[in-house]
């Protein structure tokens, strides 16, 4: 490492940081951007390497409808997630008793138990003669000859909502707790009610961090796979990591199954950039300020 | 120095024991055994056939190796044998895999197996036809059937008093009760893909030339729009269950009250006390599809003739009397009439008993050729979605 370092390039040594960024680069450029840019390149690559957007157009003709349906569902849930979290991380900044203490202990129980375990719950509990479909026939609200059907954008909505809330609440409810109570005391005497306190004063100082929540759940619903797999695994729409699993099982069709992820990486890499630019912005005023 | 005596006694007394482990092991011989399949598999490799394997001969030992379900962990052996092929490596890791049908395909397209069958003293019991050709490939000689699973229709008699006896049948039968069939789809599971496999049968009457003969033409899609238009009108009074088990589910719940099964799934689930022992099972007309999973050895495999006396005894008819057709409710991989005798009445019974081996022998149908079953599969995306 030490060779590499001391060799000169031409007449200029090579600056010290080179050799000490070159094993964290190298790993980067190895396990993210070289699979990331292969996986692009070879969504344009059929049969024996020709390149051709046969991929695409297969994409187009089978799946825009997932895609769509992916789409929606992530957007539905990202903007649920974030409304019902902020609610809640509200509720546990202004109230701090015990029952509150108890409720976001019992809150953070979802993030430790995986998707696999939440899709086989979700799956017994909606199902048509399910645990919540039995419920509400015994208290006459649902006819089990007609039950709710929710192996679909609703039960989907429900399981996500039930993973991803208590993640996004731990995440924004530590901004909460940053801001100091002589703002809300403050807005308070100059006789600001409840509603206003929030969306005038906390939320506007906690932005960074809902901003980050929200991105981040974005991205995991968007690669989620068991939860659709086992709850709407074969119905359609569904989503597009279900369809990836389809076209490499069946078919090893690696060349659509990238055409697929590339649409994800897109909707991905949008609020990635949404989020950078932000964070650039907020590092300026900073700075400026 | 009495402190220091202490922890260099157990230093000796480890190092010793690690030499003496050594030793064993090297005395010992290696069969790598790997599997594709459910988690099943993986209890069948090291629960049942390496303790079983072992004490019939003392010094081998069996490693088993798991890849994970479908036709996924059937890609990744041949992705390990293919990775080998092409660093010339000139003796496999691998001595005994155990495969799915369309693993034969690939891997007899790139020359990864060696024969062996006709050696084995098994051999001769063996009669299914897909140890000839399978989806289309003619892999007689380089594969023997560990058991053969099978689709069928499972109802639920408080029900259906009068299962329908054909594909034509159940579509009235379904305009009549609606609601009240399911199956997975293509996308959660090979139940519903068998299912459609056997509409495509059904409705088309060509199950010879795409099973069978072929050979592939491209003007056969295209004549299936209509196959598959009517399977849109079907599916819309049915519902799509959550996968293999979500149909088994569903019917238990009393959801659904007919579904597409694997057969020896819905025997499980009734042994483990998972499903209403009422429930039934049918096979209409024309049939379904059902598989085999395969023994194979790579071509490079380091013992074979360890490999072959391996799958001797897992295929010989105690141990497929036994741990097949008792313990996990596959048909047999070998012919049925050699295990006369090592499977009590009763349990010939139940299993024989809704869907006879006469049955079988008509209506246990093979999945379509490599080429058929792949356009069938993408036409149901186009047409019937």
């Amino acid at each position: 490492m030490t060779s590499v370092g001391s060799r000169s390039l031409g007449e200029r040594k090579l600056p010290p940081y080179i050799p000490l960024l070159f094993p964290a680069v190298a790993f980067m450029v190895l396990m993210y951007i070289w699979p990331f840019v292969s996986s692009v390149l070879q969504s344009f690559l059929v049969g024996k390497g020709q390149p051709s957007l046969a991929n695409y157009v297969k994409v187009w003709e089978l799946y825009r409808k997932d895609i769509v349906f992916t789409f929606g569902i992530t957007l539905f849930n990202t903007a649920l997630t974030g409304v019902v979290a902020v609610i809640f991380s509200v509720y546990f900044r202004i109230r701090q008793n015990r029952i509150s203490a108890l409720l976001s202990a019992i809150f953070k129980l979802p993030i430790f138990i995986p998707f696999v375990v939440v899709s086989q719950m979700m799956n017994s509990f909606l199902a048509p003669h399910g645990l919540l479909n039995t419920a509400l026939a015994q208290l006459g609200i649902v006819n089990l000859e007609k039950p709710l059907q929710l192996f679909n954008f609703a039960g989907l909505s429900f399981g996500f909502a039930w993973k991803q809330i208590p993640f996004a609440v731990l995440i924004i409810h530590g901004g909460f707790q940053m801001i100091d109570n002589s703002y809300i005391e403050a807005a308070r005497s100059v006789g600001a009610k409840m509603p206003s306190i929030i969306l005038r004063v906390l939320v506007p100082m906690n932005k960074s961090s809902i901003i980050v929540a929200l991105v981040l759940v974005y991205s995991q619903i968007i690669g989620t796979f068991t939860l659709p797999y086992m709850l709407i695994g074969g119905k359609v729409p569904t989503t597009i990591t279900v369809d990836i699993a389809h076209r490499v099982n069946y078919f090893r069709d690696f060349g659509v199954a990238n055409a697929l992820g590339v649409c994800s990486y897109i909707m991905v890499l949008f609020t990635a950039a949404y989020y950078l630019r932000s964070k650039i912005r907020e590092a300026r005023q900073e700075v400026s300020g | 120095m009495k402190k220091r005596s202490i922890p260099i006694a157990f230093l000796l007394v480890f190092v010793f024991g690690l030499l003496a482990v050594q030793g064993a092991v090297a005395q010992r011989s290696r069969l790598i055994f790997m599997t594709a399949g459910d988690v099943n598999m993986l209890a069948l490799g090291q629960n049942v056939f390496a303790p079983g394997f072992t004490a019939e001969n003392p010094g081998v030992q069996i490693i088993t190796i798991h890849t994970g379900p479908g036709n996924a962990g059937s890609q990744t052996i041949f992705e390990k044998l293919l990775a080998e092929k092409k660093a010339n490596r000139t003796v496999s890791d691998v001595d005994v895999a155990l495969v799915h049908e369309i693993f034969m395909k690939w891997a007899m397209d790139e020359d990864l197996l060696q024969p062996y069958a006709q050696k084995t003293n098994t051999w001769k019991y063996v009669t299914s036809p897909f140890a000839k050709t399978t989806l289309g490939v003619n892999v007689e000689g380089y594969a023997m059937p560990l058991f053969q699973s099978q689709t069928a229709i499972a109802y639920n008699p408080d029900y259906v008093k009068n299962p329908p006896k054909s594909y034509a049948e159940l579509k009235e039968w379904v305009k009549k009760n609606p609601g009240k069939f399911g199956y997975n789809g293509i996308k959660g599971g090979a139940s519903g893909v068998a299912f459609v496999m056997g509409w495509v049968y059904a409705e088309t009457g060509k199950y010879q030339k795409y099973a069978v003969t072929g050979p592939f033409e491209k003007s056969e899609v295209n004549s299936w729009e209509p196959v598959f238009k009517d399977l849109k009108e079907f599916n819309k009074n049915i519902v799509i269950t959550a996968g293999n088990v979500g149909t088994l589910d569903a019917l238990n719940r009393g959801e659904i009250w007919m579904g597409p099964v694997w057969v020896d799934m819905f025997f499980t689930f009734m042994n483990d006390g998972k499903m209403d022992p009422k429930t039934k099972l049918a096979l209409p007309e024309p049939g379904m599809p059902g598989q085999p999973m395969f023994f194979v050895i790579p071509k490079n495999a380091p013992n074979p003739d360890l490999s072959r006396k391996f799958i001797e005894y897992v295929t010989s008819p105690k141990v497929q009397a036994d741990e097949i057709v008792r313990r996990f409710n596959w048909y047999p991989g070998i012919d049925g009439s050699a295990l006369k005798g090592s499977i009590p009445q009763d349990i010939y019974d139940k299993i024989y008993h809704d869907v006879t081996p006469a049955d079988l022998q008509k209506k246990g149908l093979a999945f379509p050729l490599a080429d058929y079953y792949s356009a069938i599969l993408e036409a149901y995306e186009r047409w019937a979605q």
